[in-house]
């Protein structure tokens, strides 16, 4: 056997069993985020799936690297020897770039088919496509509820159209339920980040951005901004969002549709954006 | 002619020296204010002019660097040559040039890409530290969950300025120092192709620095280095600083790709083929055009933004029509073609020391430069993958989310042509090795975290978050400054002809490596977790992280001075001589002149062009154990 090929052996070799080490240590690791919603689930097994693909060829060429040059590692000083003169070699680099071609086509495709799926979408939060083009008050296929996200500086607000377009300071929606956000900004960009449902969408003003999951485990969660929109944007948070039974989130609802009904008149209408008047920046 | 005339001639510049510009930037800045503040009081309408002093200061800030450039005498020639009057005289010439020699020319308008480079490394070095300042400010701050020895704003203000410092230093860390001094000497050539040009892109760089640093004196900018308006729109007047300072940067880095395309193209010597050059001038080569076809948009851009500030003219502004996208996709536009224009002359100074070390021919030259011309064509088409959550139409996800994970075939093949150099090498363990390897695990981090931020669903829980964060520092910190420190220690001997304490140079690689992958293994973690950059206060659940992050950010900070104290001491306090003109025995063409080089570089014609990688010639090998074979028909 040659030193070439005795090499390419131990290589391979050790890189079969760092891949399946690694394998097993990621299959038991726990991925973020939590699995409160159905997005959340889908986001963590993405995660999971790409370590899967990623470990091998990470480890793969860690061991291509620190391997060849340290096993049957030649004196420094030595004079050339024939294997030396090998300037490349036009078939292992085909291979290499179709290798590495066909694993970032299996991504692609794989995500590709995610987001042109229905089922798929819906379960990672696109069913709504972005940049809503329905009318005022009307709901995508089979969501439950809808709330609007109003991002300011440095604040949440959130608006329940089916409950008269009531406010409310801190989020709390109804377990086992198809949610649809719609997230929108008075003044600079924001973005709403609920890591716990896997959520995050950009808050830009004069826009009305899309997203939907099914929510699932009850329990208090951290919301906060994660687009840096000014001064206080390490504040934008809101550690007392809840997602609560069905029952009490009626309960709560009708609590605070009493509670706001004295302001409902001072509010502007419910509708896609705002454009706060005075206007920042004339009209 | 010279030889006709019986007196020597005179030399008729002599102002071109620092203080003049510093004299005249101040003259402009006073003058380029009253202009501006007559412009914001009389042409723009009263209430537009948020700040009240937007037009004043923007015109100021250009006043003050168009002075500076006078005042360093980069006006004489074009003017001159417009009124017709007389060519400079070869007294002229010699005195750009620097070839009196000695320190001042150091200081003032030369016109000799050498010195260009290390006025450029100087700068460089500047730009690291300064921002490295505010990277310890960040991390120590970040120990406490909530604001503790700073205030939320000059929180938010370290973060732009260590952002915004640290992209300047990351567009020219690599071409600036090492892409001016050596692609001339390695094509052959005397000198740049437009020399003027090229002295011009670096002096832009210190009042870039002055004018970005000064934004403290008017409340910073609170945007961070990607300047997302409408934020930018209602930001104090800090701002202004950030626009013009970018602007000039960005000048900088669109001249710059002219002049080296320019200079590869037309200045090889004769018989050099583009198949015959080091891969370090590839690497140039091709970021060169990603800088010239990039830069103006950011250019374009930024003046948007200006006129925003002075005049409402609401390009960004939603209430007036404008729209956020416009900025975020412009700003990208540029923004991704930049990240590889940081990276790209990085993997050819890596691949240009790796085969010196490994003792073997670069493994499939042309397959590298296929790798990085591949790079180079695809940056241009990925700039979305930054808008994924951000509302836009997401019809074209699936195309942006394809190319981005494209880009991993180019680069892989960089991964590829390095095992298949260090296959059964001979290696020398010497501290660039060490860095040339401590980029290659670095940039495979950053590499494959950037594949989860490409993939849509996953984008949604990484995007804005440390993550991000961490996978940038990955490829930025991680693999460009690896190699900038690399390649200093490397070329230092050729430069200055001085060399760095080896023993000392290993200690403070490895200390660099582990504090480097502590703080942002810690950072990954972090952003998964869920925090968002750029933040003062966090949960509380993330705490322990973050005190490990800054723990080793610390350790990273005290071997980056060390290195400092280290390049300082062995080149000025106590000057260290290489055992050889070329200490590491490499059959680079740069290492093939007399040290010094010569003003122009060759005297002669020079010939017998080869692929400097022949470490396996047999032929070659005695030679190897003293200099390089200096090239046939030079003197010396």
């Amino acid at each position: 056997m040659s030193a070439n090929r005795r090499l390419a052996v131990t290589l391979g070799v050790i890189w079969v069993v760092a891949s399946l080490v690694g394998l097993f240590i990621i299959s038991v690791l726990p991925f973020p985020p939590a699995h409160a919603s159905d997005t959340a689930t889908s986001i963590s097994n993405t995660l999971r799936l790409l370590t899967y693909l990623a470990w091998p060829i990470f480890s793969g060429v860690i061991t291509g690297i620190v391997g060849s040059m340290l096993i049957g590692r030649r004196d420094p000083n030595a004079r050339p020897a024939s294997h030396d003169r090998i300037r490349g070699n036009p078939r292992l680099a085909g291979l290499w770039v179709g290798v590495i071609g066909f694993a970032v086509l299996l991504l692609a495709v794989f995500g590709t088919l995610t987001l042109t799926n229905e089922e798929a979408a819906d379960a990672l939060g696109l069913a709504g496509r972005g940049t809503s083009g329905t009318s005022v008050g009307s709901s995508p296929d089979n969501t439950d509820i809808e709330v609007q996200v109003i991002a300011q500086q440095w604040q949440f607000t959130y608006r329940y159209p089916a409950y008269g377009g009531m406010e409310s300071a801190h989020l709390v929606l109804p377990a086992d339920a198809r949610v649809t956000f719609h997230i929108t900004s008075l003044d600079v960009t924001h973005s709403f980040w609920f890591p716990a449902i896997g959520v995050k969408a950009d808050a830009v003003p004069n826009n009305d951005n899309v997203f939907s999951t099914r929510v699932a485990v009850m329990g208090t969660y951290r919301i906060q901004c994660s687009e840096l929109c000014g001064l206080w944007h390490g504040s934008m948070d809101d550690n007392s969002a809840q997602i609560v039974s069905g029952s009490d989130f009626s309960t709560w609802a009708k609590q605070q549709q009493a509670a706001d009904a004295p302001v409902m008149q001072y509010l502007p209408p419910y509708s896609h954006t705002y454009v706060p008047l005075p206007a920042a920046y004339g009209t | 002619m010279a030889t006709m005339t019986a007196a020597p001639q005179r030399r008729r510049l002599s102002h071109t020296v620092v203080q003049w510009g510093i004299v005249l930037g101040i003259v402009g800045a006073v003058v380029g204010f009253w202009v501006g503040a007559l412009i914001g009081d009389r042409v723009v309408p009263a209430d537009a002019n948020s700040n009240n002093s937007n037009a004043a200061l923007i015109v100021a800030y250009i006043g003050s660097a168009i002075g500076f450039l006078a005042g360093m005498g980069f006006f004489q020639y074009p003017i001159g040559r417009l009124l017709g009057r007389p060519r400079p005289t070869e007294a002229d010439e010699a005195f750009l040039y620097g070839e009196d020699g000695g320190k001042r020319r150091y200081f003032r308008l030369n016109l000799d890409h050498k010195v260009i480079g290390v006025q450029y490394l100087v700068v460089i070095l500047f730009f690291l530290f300064a921002g490295g300042l505010g990277a310890m400010f960040i991390r120590a701050e970040l120990m406490a969950t909530q604001p503790s020895f700073t205030s939320a704003e000059s929180y938010l203000e370290i973060v732009g300025l260590h952002s915004v410092l640290m992209i300047f230093m990351a567009s020219a860390a690599i071409i600036g120092p090492f892409g001016n001094y050596f692609v001339p000497i390695m094509i052959g050539s005397r000198g740049m192709a437009f020399p003027r040009l090229e002295a011009l892109t670096f002096w832009l760089l210190p009042p870039a620095a002055l004018i970005l640093i000064s934004s403290v004196l008017v409340g910073g900018f609170p945007t961070g280095w990607t300047g997302y308006a409408p934020l930018a729109d209602e930001a104090v007047r800090g701002m202004d600083a950030y626009l013009v300072a970018f602007g000039l940067v960005g000048l900088s880095i669109c001249l710059s790709g002219l002049n080296m395309i320019a200079t590869v193209i037309s200045q090889r010597a004769p018989g050099l083929r583009m198949t015959q050059l080091s891969v370090l001038v590839w690497g140039v080569f091709v970021t060169s055009f990603l800088g010239l076809l990039a830069a103006p948009v950011l250019l374009v851009v930024l003046v948007m933004e200006m006129l925003d500030r002075i005049g409402r003219a609401t390009f960004f502004v939603p209430a007036a029509g404008g729209s956020p996208f416009l900025w975020e996709n412009l700003f990208w536009f540029f923004g991704h073609p930049e990240v590889y224009i940081f990276i790209i002359p990085a993997f050819g100074l890596i691949l240009e020391m790796l085969p010196v070390f490994a003792r073997k021919p670069i493994w499939g030259y042309r397959v590298a430069l296929g790798g990085m011309i591949g790079v180079g064509v695809l940056s241009f088409f990925v700039w979305q993958h930054h808008l994924f959550v951000s509302g836009i139409a997401p019809s074209l996800r699936p195309f942006y989310m394809f190319s981005t994970e494209a880009i991993s075939i180019p680069t892989s093949i960089i991964f590829l042509v390095a095992i298949g150099t260090l296959w059964r090498c001979r290696a020398r363990f010497t501290v660039p090795m060490l860095f040339v390897l401590g980029f290659m695990f670095n940039f495979l981090i950053g590499g494959f975290t950037g594949v989860f931020l490409s993939d849509v669903p996953t984008d949604f829980s990484l995007h804005a978050s440390y993550f991000v964060q961490a996978h940038f520092h990955y490829t930025i910190m991680g693999a460009e400054v690896f190699a900038l420190v690399g390649g200093i220690t490397y070329y230092l001997p050729r430069i200055t002809g001085h060399e760095l304490n080896e023993r000392v140079g290993k200690i403070q690689f490895w200390v660099m490596f582990i504090g480097f992958n502590g703080t942002f293994l810690s950072l990954l973690a972090v952003g998964i977790l869920g925090m968002p950059r750029r933040v003062v206060s966090y949960d509380i659940s993330l705490q322990g992280l973050n005190i490990s992050a800054s723990l080793f950010s610390f350790v990273l900070g005290a071997s980056m001075l060390a290195f400092l104290v280290m390049l300082v001491y062995d080149t000025i306090v106590k000057p260290r001589l290489p055992r050889s003109a070329n200490p590491w025995e490499s059959l680079g063409n740069e290492w093939r002149l007399p040290h010094p080089i010569p003003v122009h570089n060759f005297t002669a014609l020079p010939t017998d062009w080869r692929l400097p990688y022949d470490y396996d010639r047999d032929d070659t090998h005695p030679a190897l154990r003293g200099a390089g074979a200096p090239f046939p028909g030079l003197a010396e």
